[in-house]
């Protein structure tokens, strides 16, 4: 598993995705089958892949019921059942299963299997058995096409709250042989996870895992991918939509209109120096200009953004600009691979993010994505973090 | 209650065995040196007759998939039957040596330089169980032979169980058997889901903390069963101790890791910890 960002499909963004890895940013494409039939998944895979990514699928069982029309056309859809059904489905069935995720993966040419799996919830032994039969399908299935095959930890919000919860299913799920982790956590949170208690855990589990030697790809991630880089993360992956920033099971169910949605707000600015805040136009009029020249963070997406008239500045815009800032700070990020040194990378921007906000804030400007409402929280959780699971830090850098 | 053959009537049922001296017997097994007409040492085990055979075919199976310098070499297993009795009984190499629990001294700590090839070699061997995903579940000094060059073989494959296969016993009994002082928490507390290569781990980390400090992380309460119970899972005291705070940090950070309560916290398997071993050394 490369170092950096991955693109997390999804949401209506494979061409962004291709112009964005044409920039060179992104390590990496998990594509999606939400959004995209098989035979388009096959096109845009192989495109990814001449343009240096690697490539993945995440077929997201995490809804194992979720049918929509392009999800429809996969081989998997018949293992598409509830719960229950899934749960009792003999080895006969599953060998029909593992024939699929041989054709999905070998047709993308996918350089490794994400294993497909329930979400992980508190007091489901039946669901931690039934992941550990997926992931032996899926295994045997990486095995044979000779790619690394990762396994899919997704804890659900019923294991999120406790660390006793997290600890017991994370014992169960690092039993399983893989190459890999691709990690979600469900917060509680509907944008941006700003839960001090909820952040420690979600690091520790990370932490955790990355402890296993193993990479772990946090598969959900947006504006957090600093903070999961510095404890511990081998990469993390963004899109543009919010619905991609966190693991919250129900924005899957969400019906995509094909023609871009969100209602008529408009664009905002994501400033890298104010890490995880938008800007509003009408905020980015108003501010005075030593501070709005602090703010902006030019990419080559951000050229049409006219401080006399933000107004001008299109959506898509405003998206490629978020991707190409996130993607060029994480993979900045990146290139130190002591977790360690990553979080204090992480703690710099923050601090200078807070620093920023707080002067914006005493101009008399009070920006409508509070600044204060998640930035103290990542920066506290981190600095404690490094403090209290110091000895987790240490036995990773054993490892290295 | 162990099972003992007298050496004169194991004599007269295996006239081609010269018998050398008895060994400590366990409740399932009496165990003998002998010398086959080739002149190759041998330990012959005698399996008492209400032993249960399906574990005992298990515990062939797994040594039969085994080859490894660090694990005892099984050579044949026999059903034999004549008019008036019926015995199964294995044949192993036999370890030269003794068990590590006689170079355990209490009080008398090993040096790193000593602990750190011996260690390496049996977490090696640990590993070669993990990758037959074998579970020892009864890994304690007297299941490690010290070989006169100073390595150690593990032996006694009794309570092994294959991870792929279901196990033998209730959920309950499949975690807590084998020797409560090597117990990890989850066979304190936990049922048979519970145990895999890390429960395993984790005895030998509470071998590697007395071997290095001198006595048992719980020595004060080993002898009452609850007591144990309670230190192993919940207790941390060892990491004051004032002999382990003398370890480089290093070892005492591994030591800490195969100690942990939770299995998710502990080293992912022995090939990890070998390599860390390696690279701390002595």
């Amino acid at each position: 598993m490369r170092r950096g960002v991955w693109h997390q499909c999804g949401d209506r963004s494979q061409k962004l995705v291709l112009e964005q890895l044409q920039l060179g940013n992104g390590v990496g494409v998990i594509l999606s089958p939400r959004d995209l039939s098989f035979n388009n998944a096959c096109d845009y895979a192989h495109a990814y892949r001449d343009l240096g990514a690697e490539v993945t699928i995440d077929l997201q069982f995490y809804n194992p019921q979720f049918h929509n029309r392009f999800i429809d056309s996969y081989p998997t859809n018949e293992y598409r059942i509830s719960v229950s059904d899934l749960c009792q489905i003999n080895d006969g069935q599953l060998q029909g299963l593992s024939e699929s995720l041989t054709n999905i993966n070998g047709s993308i040419g996918a350089t490794a299997l994400i294993a497909p799996a329930l979400i992980y919830e508190t007091g489901r032994q039946d669901l931690v058995g039934l992941n550990s039969r997926l992931f032996s399908i899926a295994k045997q299935v990486g095995n044979d096409l000779g790619i690394p095959t990762y396994a899919s930890v997704l804890l659900g919000r019923s294991a999120t709250v406790s660390e006793s919860s997290i600890n017991s299913l994370l014992s169960s799920a690092t039993a399983l042989n893989c190459d890999g982790w691709y990690f979600g956590f469900e917060f509680n949170q509907n944008r941006i996870p700003n839960n001090y208690d909820d952040l420690l855990r979600f690091g520790r589990s990370l932490l955790t895992l990355a402890s296993t030697g193993k990479p772990v790809l946090h598969s959900y991630s947006g504006p957090l991918s600093i903070f999961s880089m510095g404890f511990g993360a081998t990469g993390t992956a963004i899109g543009h939509s919010q619905n991609l920033w966190q693991f919250t099971r129900g924005r899957w169910e969400i019906v995509l209109s094909g023609q871009g949605g969100g209602g008529d707000a408009p664009p905002r600015y994501f400033s890298q120096n104010l890490w995880g805040t938008f800007v509003y136009p009408d905020e980015l009029f108003q501010l005075p200009d030593n501070l709005r020249q602090r703010l902006l963070t030019p990419t080559p997406f951000s050229n049409s953004l006219n401080a006399i008239s933000p107004f001008t500045w299109s959506r898509w815009d405003a998206n490629k600009h978020l991707i190409y800032i996130i993607g060029n700070v994480i993979n900045q990020q990146a290139q130190d691979v002591d977790p360690r040194l990553c979080a204090n990378f992480a703690l710099e921007i923050l601090t200078g993010a807070i620093q920023l906000g707080d002067e914006i804030q005493n101009s008399g400007l009070r920006l409508k994505d509070d600044t204060c409402c998640y930035q103290s929280d990542w920066k506290q959780a981190l600095i404690d973090g490094l403090a209290q699971y110091n000895s987790d830090y240490d036995y990773l850098s054993l490892l290295m | 209650m162990p099972f003992i053959v007298p050496i004169d009537e194991a004599r007269s049922m295996f006239p081609q065995f010269i018998f050398l001296s008895p060994l400590t017997p366990s409740e399932q097994k009496a165990a003998f040196h002998v010398r086959d007409t080739n002149g190759t040492d041998l330990c012959l085990k005698i399996i008492a007759p209400n032993y249960d055979i399906d574990r005992l075919q298990r515990e062939i199976l797994a040594l039969q998939s085994l080859s490894h310098p660090n694990i005892v070499r099984l050579i044949e297993y026999t059903f034999s039957s004549r008019p008036e009795i019926q015995r199964h009984y294995v044949i192993e190499e036999f370890i030269e040596g003794q068990d590590l629990r006689d170079d355990i001294v209490p009080g008398q700590p090993w040096d790193l330089n000593e602990a750190t090839p011996f260690f390496i070699s049996l977490f090696d061997g640990l590993n070669a169980l993990n990758m037959k995903q074998l579970v020892h579940r009864d890994l304690k000094p007297n299941n490690i032979r010290v070989k006169p060059d100073n390595s150690p073989v593990i032996i006694d494959f009794g309570l092994a169980r294959h991870l792929s296969l279901s196990d033998l016993t209730t959920t309950r009994a499949g975690a807590a058997i084998g020797t409560p002082a090597y117990f990890a928490p989850e066979q304190f507390q936990g049922n048979k889901h519970d145990i895999d290569h890390r429960t395993d781990l984790y005895a030998v980390g509470t071998i590697l903390f007395e071997v290095l400090v001198g006595h048992h992380p719980f020595h004060s309460v080993i002898n009452s069963y609850s007591d144990l119970q309670d230190a192993v899972c919940n207790s941390s005291e060892y990491l004051r101790d004032s002999i382990f705070v003398t370890l480089p940090v290093s070892w005492q950070l591994i030591i800490s890791k195969l100690l942990e309560k939770e299995r998710v916290r502990r080293p992912l398997n022995a090939s990890q910890v070998v390599t860390i071993l390696q690279r701390i050394g002595g």
